[in-house]
This record gives C-alpha cells, structure tokens and sequence, in this order.
C-alpha cells in the first residue's frame, strides 16, 4: 500500500497532470495479495494449504473493509485517469461485496473440503471474483467496467463448475458460460455503440455528456444492449433464465457468492451506467426497469412456490428480492438510492445466514429438498432457529432486519408515486411470505412421527471437523444481525444516507430530478 | 410505565426459549402464569394511574427510532386502548391457565402465547401507525404456529388460510398507511385526523376503503370472514380464547381509531353503506350460525355476528353508539372466551362437539352440571338478556344508532333475535334431555371435572354479570375517548351547516361560525 501512496503523491504529478491517486484501490490491493499468498501457499502442497489459506484470506478481507471504512466520506478525486472513484455509494457496495465473500468462504471450508477439491485454488477464484466485482462498483470507464466485469463474470463460471465430478455443476458451469459470454458480447457491442457516439472517449461522464445531445435510434440501441447486460448481471426477469439451473449445480457457497456478491456488483454498475451516464434518457430506463421489476416480482416470487429443491427456490427468492430493490432504483430519490443500499446491506446478512444453515443441512445429511426438512426441530435447533429467522426478514417479517428494509423500499416508491410497483411488491410479498413459511413449517410444525427419513437418521451434532466452527459463526454472526439488526436499525439507516450524500453523481442525478419535477409543478 | 407491558412478555418470551432446561417440563408454564400475572397486576397499575378525564392520549413514552422512516417508539394510552389492554391481560392469563397440562412442546407454546400477548399490547398502545403495523404483523406467525402445532386435524389448512387472509389484510393496511403519511409530501406516520384534509375525498375513500377491508378480514366481516370458523375450529381451546377474545379486536380497534378517526370526513360518506354491510354481516353470521352442527363454528359464527354491531356503531358515530361500541368490544371478549372456554371442556369431556351426538349434558349426577349452568349464562349474554353485559352493549348499540340509521339497526337487531335462536338450540340439543337416549344402551357416565378447572370459567362468568349489572365504572372510563372519536362527524355536521347557512347569510358571519 506504501509503495502506491508513493507513486499517487510523489511520482504521478511529475509524470502527467492527471492524478492516479492509487490509494483509491488499496482495498483491492489488499484483496490481490491474499489471492497470491493463496496461490503461492497451494503450492506448499495441500495440507499446507488447507492449514494457512482461512488466515490469509480473513486477513486480506479483513484488511480490505478496514481500509474501505477509512475511505469513508474523504475527499473525492477521481483514480487512474478517471477510471475509477471511490466514493461512498462504490465504498458500500465495494463493503458488502467484501462482506459477501468473507462469509461466503466461512461457510465453504468444509464443503470445499469433503469434495476434495483444492482449498488454496478455490480461495484464489474466489478472491479473483470478489476482485472483479470490487473494481466493478467502483469502475467509472467503459473498458475498466468491461475488465472487471468479465473478471468476476470469468471466476464466476469456473466456480460454478468447481466441483468437477458433479454432472450438475458442470451443467451449470457450461450454461453460465454460453449465456454469460453472449451477454459480455451484447455489452460489448453497446459499449461500442457508446464509444462512437463520443467520438473516441469512453469515460463514463464522457459518455454521459455525449448521450445529452444525440437522440439518435443509436442511441436507444446501446441503452437496451447496456440495460440487458446490467439486467442479466442482476438476474432480472426475462434474463434471468440461467439463475435457476446454476443456483442448483454450483457448490452451495458459491451460490451464496453470486446472490449477494455478484449482484450487489450488478446494481452498483446499474447506478453507474443508468443513473450517470443516461440521464438524458431518464424516462425510458425508469419505464424499461419498471417492467422488469414488476416481472421479476411477479414470476420470482410465484414460481419460487412451485419448487422442491431447497437452493433453487432460493434461486428464485432471489429474482424477486432484486425486484424489490429495483423499486428504489427506480424511483431515483434520496430515499430510493439509501433504501437499495440498505436492502442490498440487510440481504447481505439474511441471505447468506440462510445459506449458512442449508449448507450445513446438506453437510450433515446430504440433501437439500426441502421435504427432507421435515421434523428438524428435534434433531436440530440451530438450523431450525437460524433458518427461520433469516427465512421470515426475507419474507419481510417484523421485528428482522429485512422487514426494515422493504418498508424503506415501499415507502420510497409510495413517496415517488410509484403505485403501480408499490402495489405489486405488497401483493408479491404476500405470496413470498406463503413459500418461506412452508420451509418453516417442515422444519417446526412436523411432528417426531413426521419427519423425514434423513431427518430420522440424522448425525450426532458435532464441530470438530476442520471448517465446522467457521460455519459456526458465520451462521451465528449472519442470524444474530438479520433478529437484533432490525431492532437496532437507526444507524444503519444513517450509514445508508450518508452513502448517497457522499455520491456526487447520485446527488446530481436526485438535484436534476428535483428540479424537472418543480419546472412541472 | 407502559413499556413494561411490552417488555413483560416479550423479554419473557425471548427468555423461555433461551433459559436452559428440559423443554417438556411444567415449569414453562408455571413461569409464564407468574410473568402474565404480572404483566396483568401491571396493567391495572396502569388503570390506576390513568385520568378519565383526559380526552387525547396519555402516560406517553415517546422515544426516537427510525427518523428516516417517520417510525417512531410512541406508546400512550386512552379510554379506547385502556379496556382492551386490559381483557388482553386478563384473557392471555386464562388462556395459559386453561391450557392442558398435557401440552406438547411446552417451552414453545408457552413463548408464543407471551410474544402474541406482548404483540397485542403493542398494537393497542402504538401513537404511530407504523409502529401499529409493526405490532400487528408480529403477532401474525406466534398465531399461525399456534394454530398449526397445537390445532385439529385439519390445522394445516386453517393455519395457512388463516395466515394468507392476515398477511394480506396487514399489506392493505400498510399500503393506506403509506397512502396517508405521504400524501402530504412528509413522512407524518402520527394519528392525526388533521392528516386526510389535504388529500382528495376520492383519494380518501380509496385509503379508507383499503384500511376496511384490511380491517374487515381481522374483525372479520362477511365476506372476507372464512378463515375464521376454520380457524376456530381447528386451534385447541385457549388459542380459539385469544383469538376471539383478542385477536378480533385489533380489527374492530383499527376500525374505530383508524378508519373512523383518521379519515372523518370520508367516513361521513360511506357511513350509510357500512351500517348496511354491518346489517349484513350480522344477519349473515347469525343465519350461518343457526345452521352449524359443530358447537365451536356456531360460536365462531356467533363472533362474524357480533362483531358487525361494532361497525354499525361506528358507522353510526353517535356518542351513545361509540360507547355501545366499546362495550360490545369488552362483552364480546368476554363471552365468547367463555363460551369456547365451555365448548373445549365439552369437548374434552366427550371428544365430540357434533350437536347431533351430544344430549343432556346438563345431569346432575353424570353430566356437566356445573359447566352447562355456566353454558346458560354464557348463551344468555350472548344473546342479550338484560343484566349481563351483552345487553349493556347491544342496547346502547342499538340506541344510539338508531336515530342515524333506523332500518339497518333494526335489521341488527333481528339478527339480536336470531341469536337467541341459535344459542337456545345449541342449549336444548346438546345439554336438555336425557343423557343415555337410544340408540346408546348402556349408561353414559362423563368424566367429572374438578372445580379447580372451572375456575377461569367461573372467573369471566361473574365480570360478565358484573359489567351487566354495574356499567358504569367501565363507562366512564370510556367515555372521554369515546367523545373524542364522535367530534370529527360534528366537524362535518358544523360545516354542512355553514355550508349551508351561507348561502343565506353575509360571509362575515360564516367566518365567525368557522
């Protein structure tokens, strides 16, 4: 980190009048070197590796989100010859991907482990990801925001086919990759698009300036291909095709990864490309984005009620959840940018404690249909607890955390006289609350003389084995925030405004608004 | 002060399900009878701090919690709240102590029953609508387990339509909610009536209407009442107590503080139309209840009946009628508490409720005489005769609507009439003539039950007769708050006459009526 802070202060000016200000990426850079201690560690041979590989990696996301809270409201200046910011709406997305992945890793060890597949080699692509998805937040140019894109996008199939002799997770890794790369593709081309209309520039405020005065068909082209790729990134309905089948091969953990991670680094790139760069076509985006929310919502939450695999219906949980957070997205208010930001930190926590404790499910009995829950609160209170309590803040419950979040979701839809998205997110939510009840219902409401077959065989509960007590606390971390983070959510709240106070373009984007709504009032 | 209400059960809840111990052991429910006496004890503390006299609410606690949100921590208590808190304490008790020593999964049980009774205490004593919405949805998944764990047969069903029908009714709400604090630009989630002046009245009537419906599927009202018989059915004895004695009453409390107070002016418009929905309801509820076999749904249908007095009271919005309102609230809880108190030790006595089956269960020496006296005296309130608290209520229910809508009272009182018929036949069927009649032959003896268990009965039997006979202690307490919900209609009243005057008269003069 020295030697950057050496090149940004001293060596930069003397070279260019264009400022680097490396410092910006010192997060990234702490998450680079746990990736080549990992790789150089694997080296040292397995046991070696399984032995210091969980140290460096909390050590180097540990670091990352310290330095990243240290970012925090300081003074912006653009990196890299404006290629990348950090201001506080990348510097909380940048957080919860770390988060993500910090958690996402707790809760692998033992699964990567009892596959025996390689510990050092799965961190690595971990980081890799988490790597691309933190640049991607912070990414302010069309071939920074390409590179880390298809960092995370690459690292992302290649964990979704780690667990080499499962057919599935080939299946998916395969199916990830056709689609994934012809959405790289489309983003590409509307990239180009973008890159002639500037006459050569490829900055996003470049572009931004460029999109103002040429209202060509053109134009509405590269929106769409720009909007497709954000929408498959966030697995909004229609592009969400590919969720459902990588979400049920993929090893469990790294599901987790790309529902939290991966889509918290699609909506902050969202808010760059839409809110930034095309302002001008305002009306359209918002119009696109409210017909894919509204489906997302809809056939999310709906076809979530039909399924019987346990990762899958969270496949589809999740298309509805980022339907909800699109809601803020549209509205474009103070309250609608703070309330993603929040949903996306409340998600963070429910979601991965629910995968915490289907993880462990799947460790202890092998299976993941949720039938196989049945009668669990015998053998296994803590799942039992856990999971219902992440289960309800999903479904919006009070007093959890995530009730505090879609409220603030709702209220700013209902506060931007978006009745129509309001609406649908009560009614879907209803029916959300119908299919995260019936999983509890299996697990409390099932008698002794009920339960399932595995749930009757069930193992002793033990946390020897190596990997069990990281799971144990990401699972006790993750379900304590979800019950008492509600209660407790005032700061939060705060936290959240103060990322779209400290974001210029956000400002700039709610000032322009404000102020087109007064020129009609 | 009023935290403690709050606290009481919910930290107690929180802490029986994290105390170490054996989880079937009878000491969850001994400690919960103590933390509900004291939450009860508490709650009359809080009786004898409250002034009558003061009209608004009172013994604030105010405190800040989500600013961003408009979601304040803001408890206060008025004539409305006070009484509800109360039965809320009182029937919460009972139902712990009526609950089977044989209960499985004591800790649980016992942890949900407080989280529902601290939830309810919430509701009733929120000062902001989302910190109202708050507590209503808390107490929706301790109820739906409740019913699903411990219920008959069939509970799975009735647990999740139970759970559909709430959820959504909370969603509606919340969605009026939302529609009022926001209309004005701010997020004002206080219960001000000054709020829906600013809104349209088309707009009003859309938010009121969402919140009646919201409110008529808790209260619940024909036709959104079709959870209730099955859920009546299938949960166990003091879940059906908490339900109707409880449960239902944040309904008709959200129809008064709510619909009533929050939006005076477009209630003025609607008023004719939902005393003819309550005419309705009532008649409804009583036809359907006259027709039941089963002796639980015929006293579940009795409460879709009942609670359709309340909405003609409100609708009608006179001083005496608000009063008859609160009363019916009060009298409702406790009768049909009583009455389902009555039908589960039937029930655990002879293992049917089918009024085709049971007979003369009120002999002396093998029957249920004690509890079929007690069944009389139930039935009696229910139906209103004069001296117990049911006709209290229903009399000044129907006195004070009838100067605003005589034809639809007077159907309400038919269905008053009905009541007596279905409950005469529940009577004559199942606890008039001989025990043992054929085609049973040899000689039914039903298992005696000990006086201790009859009890709770006994207990609510005489503060039914008390209230009948000594009303005014409970009026008074009311009749502040009571007063208050009826000026927004006089608001309406002055202005129809202004509006109306100053066609004739100079506008100085309307500026002083003003």
């Amino acid at each position: 980190m020295t030697v950057f802070c050496t090149l940004a202060g001293g060596g930069a000016p003397a070279i260019t009048a264009l400022q680097l200000n490396a410092g910006a990426i010192a997060p990234e850079s702490a998450v680079l070197v746990a990736l080549l201690a990992c790789l150089l560690v694997d080296l040292a041979g397995e046991e070696a590796a399984s032995r210091w590989v969980p140290p460096i990696c909390y050590g180097g996301l540990g670091t990352a989100l310290v330095l990243l809270a240290l970012q925090w409201n300081a003074p912006l200046e653009p990196s890299f010859l404006g290629s990348f910011l950090a201001d506080n709406l990348a510097i909380a997305f940048r957080g919860v991907v770390a988060a993500s992945t910090l958690l996402s890793l707790l809760i692998s060890w033992r699964y990567v482990e009892r596959s025996g597949t390689p510990v050092g080699e799965y961190a690595a692509i971990l980081l890799a990801a988490t790597l691309g998805a933190m640049f991607l937040c912070g990414a302010t140019d069309l071939v920074s925001i390409f590179i880390s894109l298809e960092t995370l996008s690459v690292s992302s199939y290649l964990l979704s086919g780690y667990m080499k002799r499962d057919a599935r997770s080939g299946e998916a890794a395969l199916k990830y990759l056709l689609v994934g790369s012809a959405a790289a593709a489309v983003f590409l081309y509307g990239a180009s698009l973008l890159y002639g209309l500037t006459g050569g520039e490829t900055s996003l405020e470049a572009v931004g300036v460029a999109l103002q005065t040429s209202a060509t068909p053109v134009t509405a082209l590269a929106l769409v291909f720009v909007l497709a790729t954000v929408a498959f990134k966030i697995a909004a309905v229609p592009f969400h095709q590919w969720t459902p089948d990588v979400y049920e091969g993929s090893p469990t953990p790294v599901v987790a990864f790309l529902s939290v991670g991966s889509k918290a680094a699609g909506f902050a790139l969202a808010l760059r490309l839409l809110v930034g760069c095309f302002e001008s076509f305002d009306a359209q985006w918002k119009v696109l984005f409210t017909v894919l929310a509204v489906l997302s919502m809809t056939l999310g939450n709906v076809v979530a009620l039909a399924q019987t695999s346990m990762k899958r219906m969270l496949a589809y949980s999740s298309i509805g959840q980022a339907g909800f957070v699109m809601i803020g997205l549209v509205c474009g208010t103070e309250d609608g940018y703070a309330a993603m930001v929040l949903y996306m930190a409340a998600y963070l926590f429910m979601n991965l404690g629910a995968f915490a404790c289907i993880i462990l499910f799947s460790l202890r009995t092998g299976s993941d249909r949720i039938s196989d829950y049945a009668g669990l609160y015998q053998k296994d209170p803590l799942i039992t607890l856990g999971l219902s309590l992440c289960l309800l803040s999903l479904g919006g419950i009070p007093p959890m955390l995530g009730f505090f979040g879609k409220i603030y979701l709702f209220f700013a839809g209902w506060a931007d006289q978006q009745y129509l998205l309001v609406v649908v997110g009560l009614i879907t939510s209803v029916v959300s609350i119908y299919y995260y009840i019936s999983v509890i219902k299996m697990m409390v409401v099932k008698e002794p003389q009920e339960a399932s077959d595995v749930v009757k065989a069930y193992p002793e509960i033990s946390w020897s084995l190596t990997g069990m007590q990281p799971l144990r606390a990401a699972l006790v971390g993750c379900v304590l925030v979800t019950a008492i983070g509600g209660i407790l959510s005032n700061p939060l709240f705060t936290w959240a405004n103060s990322a779209v106070a400290g974001t210029p373009m956000l400002q700039h984007a709610i000032a322009a608004s404000e102020s087109a709504v007064a020129a009609l009032g | 002060m009023l935290s403690a209400l709050l606290l009481i059960p919910l930290v107690g809840a929180l802490l029986l399900l994290v105390w170490p111990g054996d989880p079937e052991s009878q000491r969850w429910r001994w400690a919960t009878l103590a933390l509900l006496g004291l939450q009860l004890f508490w709650s009359l503390a809080v009786l004898l701090r409250f002034d009558p006299a003061i009209g608004g609410a009172q013994l604030l606690e105010v405190a800040p919690w989500v600013g961003t949100l408009g979601l304040e921590y803001r408890l206060g208590v008025d004539g409305l709240s006070l009484p509800l808190v109360l039965i809320n304490g009182v029937l919460s008790f009972v139902a712990v102590a009526v609950t089977a020593a044989d209960t499985s999964r004591p800790r649980l049980y016992h942890a949900l029953l407080l989280l529902i009774s601290g939830a309810v205490n919430g509701a009733f004593l929120a000062q902001n609508t989302l910190l109202f919405f708050l507590f209503y949805e808390l107490e929706l998944i301790p109820l739906w387990l409740l019913i699903a764990i411990w219920g008959g047969r069939n509970r799975a069903y009735a647990a999740t339509k139970f759970l559909i029908f709430t959820a959504l009714s909370g969603m509606l709400i919340l969605g009026a909610f939302f529609g009022l604090a926001l209309a004005t630009g701010s997020a004002d989630f206080s219960f001000n009536p000054l709020l829906a002046q600013d809104v349209g009245l088309g707009v009003q009537l859309l938010l009121l209407g969402a919140l009646l419906v919201g409110f008529g599927i808790k209260i619940p009202l024909v036709p959104f009442h079709t959870w209730l018989p099955d859920a009546h059915t299938e949960a166990s004895t003091p879940v059906s107590v908490l339900l109707a004695g409880v449960l239902l009453k944040l309904g008709t409390y959200g129809l008064l503080r709510f619909c009533l107070g929050l939006f005076p002016e477009a209630w003025g418009v609607m008023a004719p139309w939902l005393a003819g929905w309550a005419a309705l309801s009532v008649l409804f509820g009583s036809l359907a209840a006259i027709q039941q076999q089963d002796m639980k749904r015929m006293v579940a249908y009795s409460s879709v009946g009942h609670m359709g007095y309340v909405l003609l009271a409100a609708a009608a919005a006179t001083p005496v009628s608000l009063q008859g309102a609160l009363f019916q609230m009060i009298s409702h809880g406790l009768i049909s508490a009583l009455l389902f108190l009555l039908v589960g030790v039937v029930y655990s006595a002879t293992g049917t409720r089918d009024m085709n089956v049971l007979r003369g269960l009120l002999n002396p020496q093998r029957g249920l005489p004690l509890t079929g006296s007690l069944m009389v005296v139930g039935v009696m309130a229910s139906a209103g005769i004069p001296g117990m608290a049911g006709f209290v209520a229903e009399f000044l229910v129907f006195r004070g609507s009838l100067v605003a809508f005589p034809l639809q009272t007077l159907l309400c009182m038919v269905g008053s009439g009905l009541t007596a018929v279905y409950f005469l036949l529940l009577v004559n069927r199942a606890f008039f003539g001989r025990l043992d009649t054929p085609p049973t032959t040899q000689q039914v003896v039903l298992p005696s039950i000990p006086l201790g268990h009859q009890i709770p009965a006994m207990a609510l039997a005489v503060a039914i007769l008390a209230i009948g006979l000594l009303p005014q202690g409970l009026g008074s307490l009311m009749e502040r708050s009571s007063f208050a919900l009826t000026l927004p209609p006089r608001v309406i009243a002055a202005s129809l006459d202004s509006a109306i005057s100053s066609a004739t008269t100079t506008p100085a003069i309307r500026l002083e009526q003003g």
